[in-house]
């Protein structure tokens, strides 16, 4: 097997039922996940609660969280198997991100240049990629 | 009474707008499965996919558009079906 590594993005669904310190509980599992089997993570995002289009195991609400990591594709496998046996974690995908999704990346990050660079911490946070144009029509 | 509709032929149609793909026209946009916002456009109410001969999308960005609906149909930011109008 090549030990190529590539650069992964995975979404996944947090019980929101959980308190703050709990969710971060999860998110901490799945970072040593990655970073157990040669794998650097490399942003993680936390949208927060939101409202789910249908209900998952009878629940209507769910903590999002987005996270960037670079690894080596055994490293889904494992994760994958995690987020299985994790009950707390509703919904998960992970997608590979391919030049076109790269380049989008780059050019939002060149449009909106990070708050503050936090240099003690190695995983950084970032805003949403995406802003909606029609949005700020409708304001102004 | 009321006149006669003058006739269409070739020289006197209206002329129809060419529908363009608005992904090719803005060039720089990413299809995500996380813009729910910019997905709920190329969905009906029900939360069907628009086919392409309506939106004008093109086929290569209509296949994206599909790719990231279901994604994010799978991650409950889209809905499969929403009957919420009866």
């Amino acid at each position: 097997m090549s030990n190529a590594k590539r650069l992964y993005e995975t979404t996944f669904i947090v019980n929101a039922s959980l308190d703050d310190p709990q969710v971060d509980a999860v998110i901490g599992r799945v970072q040593e996940t990655v970073s157990k089997n040669a794998g650097a993570v490399t942003a993680v995002n936390k949208w927060g609660r939101k409202r789910l289009a249908y209900t998952i195991n009878k629940k209507t609400n769910g903590f999002y969280v987005n996270m960037e990591f670079e690894a080596p594709g055994l490293v889904l496998g494992q994760l994958e198997r995690m987020f299985q046996l994790d009950e707390m974690v509703l919904r998960y995908l992970t997608i590979v991100l391919d030049r076109r999704a790269l380049k989008a990346r780059a050019a939002a990050a060149a449009a909106v240049p990070p708050p503050v660079p936090a240099e003690a911490a190695p995983v950084t946070t970032r805003e949403p990629l995406f802003k909606e144009p029609d949005d700020q029509k409708k304001s102004s | 009474m009321n006149a006669r509709r003058p006739r269409r032929d070739k020289e006197n149609q209206i002329p129809r707008k060419k529908r363009t793909c608005r992904f090719c026209d803005a060039k720089d946009i990413y299809i995500d499965y996380k813009d729910e916002k910019r997905l709920q456009r190329f969905v009906t109410e029900q939360g069907k996919i628009i086919p392409k001969r309506i939106t004008g999308t093109c086929a290569r960005h209509q296949r994206q558009l599909v790719q990231a609906i279901k994604r994010a149909r799978h991650l409950a930011l889209l809905p499969f079906v929403s009957d919420t109008i009866r």
